[in-house]
């Protein structure tokens, strides 16, 4: 069954129109990846679906819930959908243990006890126990966004999203990132992920979707993306990144 | 040793003579800080000079008019405070070491100082005599110069020596503190001054007698230092206790608040309106509160509780307006707080039960400090307020930095808002306040306030002017919270948003954190005008710690004659606001740097 649907959905900032109808769905456990030139709306689209930006037409259904101006509706659905970012941004002022453990504590309202517990789980998880007790500023850019993702993932989300996830990253950090989220995506996540990390979406992804102009102009499983491209915008973009 | 001599040459051709243009500078800049640190020495030593306009008149200075017989409140004030901070260092004692090397370079320090100022001291200075003339007079001869330069000398010397034996004894930093405090109070009891002293036909006896500084108050400063003393000990056990550490930094907030309304106070104390009015009041507020945090999660309450806390509020802004007792207006004040926060907070039923803890202490605190502050006071000063001197200036301050704050804080959030009408109405505040000079304010508080006030509604003067001090700084705070706002990234906004936190929660646990620590030199900016601008008060009647040596002590003639002797005065004055100010912004620094480890 489909645990996010989206229907025609449209999007503009001032004049300039980002999205122009996009309609998908997307299975539970499935791996998504989305790519596309910069400026292509894949971001958007992906913060559309927590309502970090609010889209003007179309609908959006998340686990059952339509997403609306109903404050209720996007807490509930925001709680079921943990969102890594491509610039981190954890909290500077917390340690990695307390940038953890603070949803579950307030919003979820876990003990404090518990809450640790699971962080200590997630750090090992991600393979960053030791830094448990360290500053954000203290990390490097690749432990870092693995404690984002443990951030993420402490609220027992099912969906998790990820916005260009390795784009801020060093290259010999990028490979410690895809090997947590390759790790979440064998545990059977639902995942959407915006990247330029083709050799990633070739190995995990269950479908790529190629996005352009604020149009999705190719859909397709891995394997068929990258080896039988359909239309001429996707071979261009391949062409160019490959 | 060969070594270390060569590094200092070095060290001195490149910082300071490095060119011909820096050796000017370098060499110009000595001769003036010299020559101020001479015309200062200078000025202090002259025989024109009576300091004992400021020495004996220190009672004046702190307290001012407070009646003799009700003392000991100032003292368990006081005694109160450093009790507090002897538990306070106990409890964050801290875990650096200080080796004797440093405890040595220290006195060093101290000893350089003094040798400085018997090499650098003018042996002549300049003297207004009593027809008005100025003339030169030998004020430090040759002979006492030698005097004090030799021991001076003998101790820099001894130190240097003992600080170079890299002694490596170490000292908790925090013992030593109690150590380095302990020594002025080991010299109350040994070191003798002139004093003032008046024989039987009322006359000062000149020469003025040696007797030992501070003869009245040895005793009490003694029996504090050894709570100190007392409760650093306390503290140091409970170290690891964070609960320990929550009490006290709740208890330092409230501690001002309690002695100003309780302890310096004295208030006049009613039973019947106690049994009769704050009680049931008390039972009354409590109850709704605590009925609220049980029932939160219930659907029903879940389903009207928006509803709820609309008729509350509107309730409370009434309430405002009418005449209740005072006690009513503030508890449905924190009601309203309370119950906007109580969502957010745990809703276990350990949580509710703690939440229930916390809402009764915070109103059982709340009724305490508002009877005590609203209360008549049994002090009676002829025509003036109880305040008078340093415990004035030290309200406006505390109060005035108290009350500002989260004022501040309320301020600024609101004309961040996106409301449109909080918005403008902070706008509003905010701008009106800060428009008009704070003199102006003074003015308004003193004659024009009562016209805005309901009828039968009057406020001592000293709270009118807290009043409007609160606005003002609290206008100022705002922006520098506004500015603090700013600066924290939009990610920030969205990561707090992306893992489902609430609006209160994102700015409370977020937003707010972070803004206040980058601006923390600000602020603490603002705190340092707020307490020098206090002494502006003078200009509406009140007797602040500036107007007493300038305005009061030189109208003490008969018999101790201090007439035209403010200049000594206000150079003390000076020294001690520079005492205060310096040590906050170092503390600040201290603290800046603390919190600004996650940032590296």
């Amino acid at each position: 069954m489909s645990i996010i649907k989206t229907n025609d959905v449209k999007k503009w900032f001032g004049d300039f129109q980002a999205l122009k109808g996009i309609s998908m769905e997307v299975q539970e456990g499935e791996v998504l990846v989305i790519c596309g030139p910069s400026g292509s709306g894949k971001s958007t689209f992906i913060r559309c679906i927590n309502r970090l930006e609010q889209h003007q037409e179309g609908e959006i259904i998340v686990d059952g819930i339509e997403l609306t101006n109903d404050l209720k509706n996007i807490e509930a659905i925001r709680s079921e959908v943990g969102m890594v970012f491509q610039s981190f941004n954890l909290f500077p002022h917390l340690t990695v243990m307390q940038n953890i453990t603070l949803a579950p504590i307030w919003v979820r309202k876990k003990s404090r006890s518990e809450s640790e517990e699971k962080a200590m789980e997630l750090l090992n998880r991600v393979g960053i126990p030791e830094q448990a007790s360290k500053f954000p500023g203290q990390l490097s850019g690749g432990q870092q966004q693995r404690v984002a993702i443990a951030r993420a993932l402490a609220m027992e989300p099912k969906i998790m999203l990820f916005d260009e996830p390795t784009s801020a990253l060093d290259p010999e950090m990028i490979k410690e990132v895809l090997d947590a989220m390759k790790e979440l995506a064998l545990s059977g996540m639902t995942m959407i992920v915006v990247t330029h990390e083709m050799g990633f979406a070739k190995e995990v992804a269950d479908r790529v979707m190629l996005f352009d102009e604020g149009l999705m102009v190719e859909e397709n499983t891995p394997t068929e993306f990258f080896d039988n491209p359909q239309n001429d915008r996707t071979k261009l973009f391949l062409s160019q990144i490959l | 040793m060969n070594l270390d001599y060569k590094k200092s040459l070095a060290w001195l051709k490149e910082n300071l003579f490095s060119s011909i243009p820096s050796s000017i500078l370098t060499v110009v800049t000595i001769y003036f800080v010299l020559g101020f640190f001479r015309g200062l020495f200078g000025f202090a030593m002259a025989s024109d000079k009576d300091w004992l306009s400021v020495l004996n008149n220190m009672q004046l200075y702190m307290v001012q008019a407070y009646p003799e017989e009700d003392f000991i409140r100032v003292w368990i004030s006081v005694g109160l405070a450093l009790v507090f901070a002897g538990m306070s260092i106990g409890l964050w004692k801290s875990t650096e070491e200080s080796s004797l090397s440093d405890v040595f370079s220290k006195f060093l320090r101290v000893s350089l100082a003094f040798l400085f100022f018997t090499v650098v001291a003018p042996t002549f200075s300049s003297v207004t005599d009593n027809d008005g003339l100025i003339q030169t007079e030998e004020s430090f001869p040759m002979d006492t110069r030698l005097q004090l330069l030799i021991p001076s000398a003998i101790l820099v010397i001894v130190f240097f020596v003992l600080k170079n034996l890299n002694l490596n004894y170490k000292f908790n930093k925090s013992d030593l503190l109690c150590f380095y405090l302990a020594i002025p109070i080991v010299l109350l009891w040994i070191v003798k001054l002139p004093t003032i002293q008046l024989d039987s036909s009322n006359q000062r006896i000149i020469p003025d007698p040696l007797m030992p500084i501070a003869d009245t108050t040895k005793i009490p400063w003694t029996i504090i230092f050894g709570l100190f003393l007392g409760f650093y000990f306390i503290g140091s056990r409970f170290k690891d206790s964070k609960n320990m550490k929550r009490t006290m930094s709740i208890s330092w907030v409230l501690l001002p608040l309690f002695i100003f309304s309780w302890i310096f106070k004295k208030p006049e104390i009613d039973l019947p309106t106690i049994l009769g009015q704050d009680i049931p009041i008390f039972i009354g507020i409590f109850l709704i509160g605590a009925l609220t945090i049980t029932f939160i999660n219930n659907p029903v309450v879940e389903k009207y509780f928006s509803a709820y806390l609309g008729i509350l509020i509107a309730i409370t802004g009434i309430s405002l307006f009418i005449s209740i007792p005072i006690l009513l207006k503030s508890a449905l004040l924190l009601l309203v707080l309370f119950t906007i926060v109580i969502p957010a907070v745990s809703s276990s039923s350990k949580g509710k039960r703690n939440l229930i803890i916390v809402w009764g202490v915070s109103l059982f605190t709340l009724a305490v400090l508002i009877r005590g502050g609203s209360s008549d006071t049994q002090i009676i000063v002829q025509q003036q307020s109880i305040f008078g001197g340093f415990s004035l200036t030290w309200l406006l301050a505390i109060f005035g930095t108290y009350v500002s704050f989260p004022l501040g804080v309320l301020l600024a959030l609101g004309r961040n808002s996106k409301l449109p009408i909080v918005r403008l109405v902070c706008t509003g505040i905010i701008e009106l306040t800060r428009s008009v000079p704070y003199i102006t304010w003074l003015f308004f508080a003193s004659v024009t306030m009562a016209v805005f006030l309901p009828e039968g509604v009057n406020f001592e003067l000293v709270v009118r002017v807290l009043m409007v001090t609160a606005f003002f700084s609290g206008a100022y705070f705002a922006e520098n919270i506004r500015g603090g706002l700013q600066s924290i990234p939009k990610g920030q906004y969205e990561a707090a948003d992306a893992i489902g936190m609430s609006p209160f929660q994102k700015t409370s646990l977020i937003v707010m954190p972070q803004a206040l620590r980058a601006i923390i030199p600000t602020l603490v900016s603002s705190a340092i005008t707020a307490f020098k601008d206090s002494s502006l008060v003078t200009i509406i009647g009140l007797i602040d710690f500036l107007t007493i040596g300038k305005v009061i002590i030189g109208t003490q003639s008969i018999p101790v004659n201090f007439v035209g002797h403010d200049r000594e005065n206000l150079l003390f004055i000076a020294f001690f606001y520079w005492i205060f100010t310096f040590t906050l912004s170092r503390r600040s620094m201290k603290v800046e740097k603390r919190l600004g480890l996650g940032e590296r």
